[in-house]
């Protein structure tokens, strides 16, 4: 192989190196070099992976070929040589797509020539060590062939040729354990004594390349697939296409919008573990009255977008951030390109939420660590990818798209890929990346890396014009019959509650909405002032009315916290208070005619009013008058003391102490038994690092060693134990005859045996 | 493609928003009214809403599923959620699956041009009782007696059975509209064109339309005897008056079947009163509908049906029934129930449409608003919570301002209208004028309402008896000083007797008097909404700025 690659030519070297960029980093030092790294096991597994199944296959077939590596048996083994190009998916001349796929898996280093021919590289046969499901070869298996297993195989009883039918296709391998049925186990004894498969285990039979090839008709694979699976669907009009997609934006920009409010006015707390409780995303789900995948997904997207995130506080809830208020007030064809970008490189998969994946208890949160998913980028990429490849206006049925999607990648997709083509397809449909199953011109302009500009214009093209104006009628509602403008949405959504939703969007005054406007600090003109430059006619008397209703009893009644106030009935000593410079420290302010406060302590007011020749007296909570008690300062009443005295030292006392010295005793006497009879040195405690230099020798020495052990209630035990293996934290061994998996924090310390 | 400038707002939830100002607003109206419910008139945007009973009523009227995407697409603004429209074409494809047929040879039975849906629907627990043998894969024996019932329960599994059985012509009895000196608008005659083309249904009018005109057109199309219940004896009266009037029938025709007298005659009146009335537990004058081969049941004020009626209507399926109300809005939720016993609506008119062609008067609608005084204020802020609406509706801080309202339209017919008989006997003792309550003996009501017809008197103080189906043709001035929490239908009836024509074209006047800051303005709030849905202007003023508001 290293001459191979030696003897490739710079454009040869560069496309190994390109497309396995592995190779390059860090970089080789000389040829030789290159080709050991692209000969190891990492190296070709990586490669192998990322084939599309016609490599793979004719990579298999090629396995199964034999050595040396020839384009003819290669097309046989794929029957791609037979008239009936059809069967083979093969266009033109099998044999030529054929040796043309051979090349390419030469020329990514999978083969290599030498002067007899092309052979696999040897780790290729370790990543895929049962080609297209077949067995090792017969000689391999020290069996001695039938002349014509085919023919042969025609004769075996029925039992015998269930088998066969079941190994022929692949796995090569069948357990029969014991107890099968007789039935069964005949069969296979007839199969043993005709020498069409070979034991290789106890209970285990494998069926030999030969025989295998020989009953699947001299063919490796059931469904050679070499040309690419080409998507379907229906065709729609682009402009539909488009036109829906805008529509699909309009309402998710409001999804944000209203998400980004509410948890403005109420963020909901993060969970411990990440994540939003199922509960909050329910009410996410009702507020804006969609289904709780959708809501999931709008909540994700925005995250990924960096719309929302953990505040970091001390108790940590989940908020807009500053991105998103930059971000609302971006022209709309922008805001899309941001939060689209973020979704198309996202590793979260929003579809996982509400969902229990094997082996998880509790089903994802929404936000959490579970819904990050890395797969999800990928696949993502190739969905939208095969969409795109499968033309304009084409609305691509998910089917036909999983099974592209498994084509160019078959041994990188995750076994729940219908499911997740579905997802990737529901939540381009909520972006408007795709609208009724079609890509949008701005999806593909996303897809094909066009820069933030043209995707933002491709998408601004057909979103509604925002409009600047709501229309105010006298039932208290107000439509908005467009998306409203940046700060006029953010004013609406604040001094009304959104009825309906949709193209317009419609609002509705009530007591309550208007005061929250109020309370964050609007004033009733500026409300009013507001409404009826944004409204084309003039403010319904009603709605005026409500507006000046609430601002009436708003702020009639005042909080407020002091320390001290002063009263007097007679405002002219007040008066004269607050006039008093010598007072000033006191930072008095009249409140009532008759009433001034204070930010200062009672006893501070008191004190100060004193000194300046004032005679104030202090008041009770209740309004009643302290009595001084000026010149007799006395502590509160004290709790007697009396004195404690030692107590005798009688009998019971004298009974209980022996009882607990003689069990002291016996205590004693039993631990040095113990040390006496145990085994094994002293185990002094040993800090960790020596544990686990001491473990490690042993395991690699094969050596006992031995151990103290705190178990589960603590206490400590000791072990003699025979590592084998130390990693992660722990080691794995064996003690008293049972294997066991100690953690090494749990090791007090260790002496070799 | 949607147009950039359409008429008609969809939203997510299935609500319409059409802008009125719009040049084609009225193309789009008319585009969607089959199929959609107006559930708001304000003065800029109108709210329709789409149901699946709108979309099924739509069907019934012969629309189909194409037409309704069309007019969505053709007058939307934005583009249309597809997933809406998939829902519509797939609401409305449920409509007519399942159809009630007479059939020569087995009688009464269910036929479904879709095998799947009546064996989901046969599975049913609620519906297998209702049906008898199967005769073929398509077909289902039915009870005739379960023919309501089967209609109430398909619809309820949301599969509405399409009711093409046919009725029985009854006992033939000839009727005819007298049309000396008038005759049926146009749009009451579209109305009862529409009713009786479509068998039996709904008529959708408000108050003061002349309901009770379309009644009749539809007996002189029946010619046949007739059953109509309505809501009390006043109303029952009323009806025979103008049937006297407007008809060919004579007043030995006319049958009063209630409390008072237990008439059967060709033509009978009865009230839903009687006919629920029990007596041990069985509902004893049940036989009336029975008495006679009724061949046109006419049910007024539909939205007030009670349950028992439903129950009983239920069994009279194979009689042509004619519903009549000013709203299909039930406050009990069960529009569902008069869709699948009485029928699909038949014929419906916005109010400002009739208002606008000058059959009912402008209304203009003023809210005033007293403040209570003091010592009412705190009495209010201690009292119990369900004293408060009692307390703050009969407030005597109402009084001078119901004067001062009185003496500003002297010379107009007025109506004070109240709730507690303790504030109306106050308020009649300071304005000297009579009142009227569910106490006052029928024929001492009937005498004052002549007189107040006849213009005798201008004022007169009534408590709720007067919120339904009784005639004022002349008030124009409408005070109430105390109302029912708020119900939206009061205040449809309690419009309606002031929107009756108006001879010389009046604007007709509606007060309500509230206590400022009280449960009793939180329950205007609410007939507030309702009034300025319905598109009525509405001023809310300060007691202080009555005069001003003349």
């Amino acid at each position: 192989m290293a001459d191979d690659i030696r003897g490739r030519s710079d454009d040869e070297l560069r496309a190994l190196v390109t497309r396995r960029q592995d190779l390059a980093r860090p970089a080789p030092a000389d040829l030789s070099a290159l080709a050991a790294r692209a000969g190891t096991r990492a190296s070709i597994q990586r490669a192998v992976d990322s084939l599309d199944l016609a490599h793979l296959q004719v990579l298999e077939a090629a396995l199964a070929s034999g050595v040396p590596v020839r384009p003819e048996t290669v097309t046989r083994l794929l029957g791609a040589d037979e008239d009936d190009a059809e069967s083979s998916g093969v266009d033109g001349s099998g044999a030529a797509v054929v040796g043309s796929l051979l090349d390419d898996l030469w020329s990514l280093g999978l083969l290599w020539r030498s002067p007899e021919g092309l052979h696999p590289a040897r780790a290729v046969t370790e990543v895929l060590p049962h080609p297209a499901g077949l067995g090792p070869r017969a000689a391999d298996l020290f069996v001695r062939l039938p002349d014509d297993p085919a023919t042969t195989a025609d004769e075996a009883p029925s039992a015998a040729r269930a088998i066969l039918d079941r190994l022929a296709w692949g796995p090569p391998l069948a357990v029969l354990p014991a107890g099968s049925p007789a039935r069964v186990s005949e069969g296979a004894r007839w199969l043993l004594e005709h020498h069409l498969v070979a034991s290789t285990g106890a209970d285990q039979l494998t069926l030999p390349r030969e025989v295998a090839l020989a009953l699947r008709g001299g063919r490796t694979h059931r469904d050679p697939t070499l040309t690419v699976p080409a998507p379907t669907g229906t065709t729609v009009d682009q402009a539909f296409v488009d036109s829906a997609a805008g529509q699909q934006v309009t309402d998710l920009f409001v999804l944000i919008d209203e998400l980004a409010a509410e948890w403005g006015l109420r963020p909901p707390r993060v969970l411990r573990s990440g994540g939003l409780a199922v509960r909050d995303l329910r009410r996410v789900a009702a507020l804006l009255d969609v289904d709780e995948a959708r809501a999931a997904f709008v909540v994700e997207v925005a995250y990924a977008a960096g719309l929302l995130a953990d505040d970091g506080a001390l108790e940590p809830s989940w908020a807009p951030t500053p991105a998103y208020d930059e971000w609302q007030q971006q022209p709309a064809g922008d805001r899309w390109a941001t939060v689209a970008r973020a979704w198309l490189g996202s590793t979260r998969a929003a579809h996982l939420v509400g969902t229990t994946p094997a082996g998880m208890t509790s089903s994802v949160n929404a936000l959490g660590p579970d819904a990050h998913w890395p797969p999800a980028r990928g696949l993502r990429a190739d969905v939208l990818g095969q969409a795109a490849a499968a033309g304009e206006a084409m609305a691509v049925s998910p089917s036909t798209l999983a099974t592209a999607v498994r084509w160019h990648r078959p041994r990188r997709v995750p076994s729940q890929l219908d499911t997740v083509v579905e997802a990737v397809l529901r939540e381009a449909e909520w972006l408007g990346v795709t609208g009724r199953g079609a890509l949008s011109s701005a999806g593909r302009a996303l897809l094909a890396g066009a820069d933030d500009d043209a995707i933002a214009a491709a998408m601004a093209a057909h979103l509604p014009e925002p409009v600047e104006h709501v229309l105010l009628q006298a039932d208290l509602t107000a439509v908005a019959p467009g998306p409203l403008a940046g700060s006029l949405a953010t004013f609406m959504r604040l001094v009304a509650d959104v009825e309906s939703r949709g193209g317009a969007t419609v609002y509705r005054f009530t007591a309550d909405s208007v005061r929250r406007g109020l309370d964050a600090g609007w004033s009733v003109d500026q409300v009013l002032g507001t409404l009826a430059e944004a409204s084309p006619t003039p403010v319904p008397q009603p709605l005026e009315y409500l507006v000046r209703d609430v601002a009436r009893r708003h702020g009639q009644a005042r909080v407020g916290s002091v320390s001290a106030y002063v009263r007097c009935d007679d405002e002219t000593t007040l008066g004269a208070m607050l006039a008093d410079r010598e007072l000033s420290a006191l930072q008095l302010r009249r409140i009532a005619p008759t009433v001034v406060v204070s930010p200062v302590a009672a006893d501070t007011v008191l004190g100060f009013l004193r000194d300046n020749g004032y005679a104030p007296a202090a008041e009770t909570p209740d309004g009643g008058v302290v009595v001084p008690s000026v010149g007799r300062h006395r502590t509160p009443t004290q709790r007697s003391r009396t004195p404690v005295t030692a107590s005798v030292v009688d009998d019971d006392l004298v009974t209980t102490l022996i009882g607990t010295m003689r069990a002291g005793e016996e205590a004693a006497a039993y631990h040095r038994d113990q040390l006496a009879t145990r085994q094994g040195p002293a185990l002094p405690s040993t800090d960790p690092t020596t544990t686990l230099a001491v473990l490690r020798d042993a395991a690699a020495d094969r050596q006992a060693v031995w151990i103290g052990y705190a178990d589960g209630e603590g206490q400590v035990r000791r072990l003699l134990f025979y590592p084998e293996r130390v990693e992660g934290g722990r080691v794995h061994g064996t003690a008293d005859g049972t294997t066991r998996t100690l953690s090494i924090h749990r090791v007090t310390g260790a002496a070799p045996g | 493609m949607p147009v950039p400038d359409g008429a008609l707002i969809v939203q997510s939830d299935k609500t319409l928003l059409l802008e009125v100002d719009h040049p084609r607003a009225e193309e789009a109206r008319r585009a969607i009214a089959p199929f959609a419910e107006l559930e708001r008139a304000p003065e800029h945007i109108h709210t329709y809403r789409v149901t699946p009973l709108g979309l099924w009523n739509a069907r019934a009227a012969g629309h189909d599923a194409e037409q309704v995407v069309d007019a969505l697409v053709t007058h939307s603004r934005y583009p249309v959620p597809h997933a809406l429209l998939v829902d519509v074409a797939e609401t409305m494809d449920r409509y007519g699956r399942l159809t009630l047929l007479k059939d020569d040879e087995h009688g009464l039975v269910l036929r479904t041009t879709d095998r799947p849906v009546l064996e989901e629907v046969l599975r049913h627990k609620k519906i297998k009782p209702l049906v008898g043998e199967k005769v073929d894969d398509d077909t289902v024996l039915v009870h005739p007696s379960e023919r309501g019932h089967l209609k109430q329960e398909l619809l309820k599994v949301g599969w509405p059975a399409e009711d093409e059985a046919g009725y029985v012509d009854g006992e033939a009895h000839r009727i005819d509209l007298d049309t000396s000196g008038w005759s049926l608008r146009p749009y009451q005659q579209q109305a009862v064109d529409g009713f009786w083309h479509g068998g039996s249904g709904v008529v959708v009018l408000p108050c003061g339309a002349g309901k009770t005109l379309v009644g009749a057109g539809a007996m002189a199309e029946a010619k046949a005897t007739t059953l109509i219940l309505v809501t009390n004896t006043v109303s029952a009266r009323q009806w025979r008056d103008e049937l006297l009037k407007r008809t060919t029938l004579t007043e030995d025709e006319i049958g009063e079947y209630s409390g008072a007298r237990k008439e059967i005659r060709p033509v009978t009146i009865a009230t839903y009163q009687v006919l629920t009335t029990r007596r041990k537990g069985t509902y004893t004058h049940l036989d009336l509908l029975d008495a006679r081969d009724w061949g046109l049941i006419v049910y007024d004020e539909v939205h007030l049906l009670p349950a028992p009626i439903f129950r009983m209507t239920a069994d009279l399926q194979a009689r042509r029934r004619l519903g009549l109300t000013a709203t299909l809005v039930r406050e009990d939720g069960r529009e569902a129930d008069v869709f699948s016993l009485i029928g699909p609506k038949r014929y419906d008119a916005p109010w400002k449409d009739i208002e606008a062609q000058g059959y009912i008067a402008p209304a203009d609608c003023v809210e005033v608003r007293v403040t209570l005084g003091d010592g009412e204020r705190l009495a209010y802020a201690v009292a119990e919570p369900e004293d408060r609406y009692r307390l703050a509706s009969c407030s005597p801080a109402k009084n001078p301002i119901v004067e001062r309202i009185v003496k500003q339209h002297k010379g107009e017919p007025t109506l004070v209208i109240g709730q507690y008989l303790d504030q109306l006997d106050e308020l009649a003792e300071r304005l000297g004028a009579d009142v009227i309550t569910g106490e006052t003996p029928v024929g001492q009501r009937q005498k004052l309402f002549q007189a107040f017809r006849e213009g005798e008197i201008d004022l007169l103080v009534v408590s709720k008896v007067a919120n339904f189906s009784i005639d004022l043709p002349e008030a124009s001035v409408a005070i109430q000083v105390s109302g029912t929490f708020g119900s939206r239908q009061e205040e449809a009836q309690r419009l309606g007797r002031v929107l009756r024509p108006k001879g010389d074209g009046r604007t007709a006047h509606f007060y309500t008097v509230v206590s400022r800051d009280t449960v009793d303005a939180e329950f205007a709030a609410h007939r507030q909404r309702f009034l300025a849905e319905q598109g009525y202007a509405y001023r809310i003023v300060d007691a202080d700025d009555v005069d001003a508001t003349a």
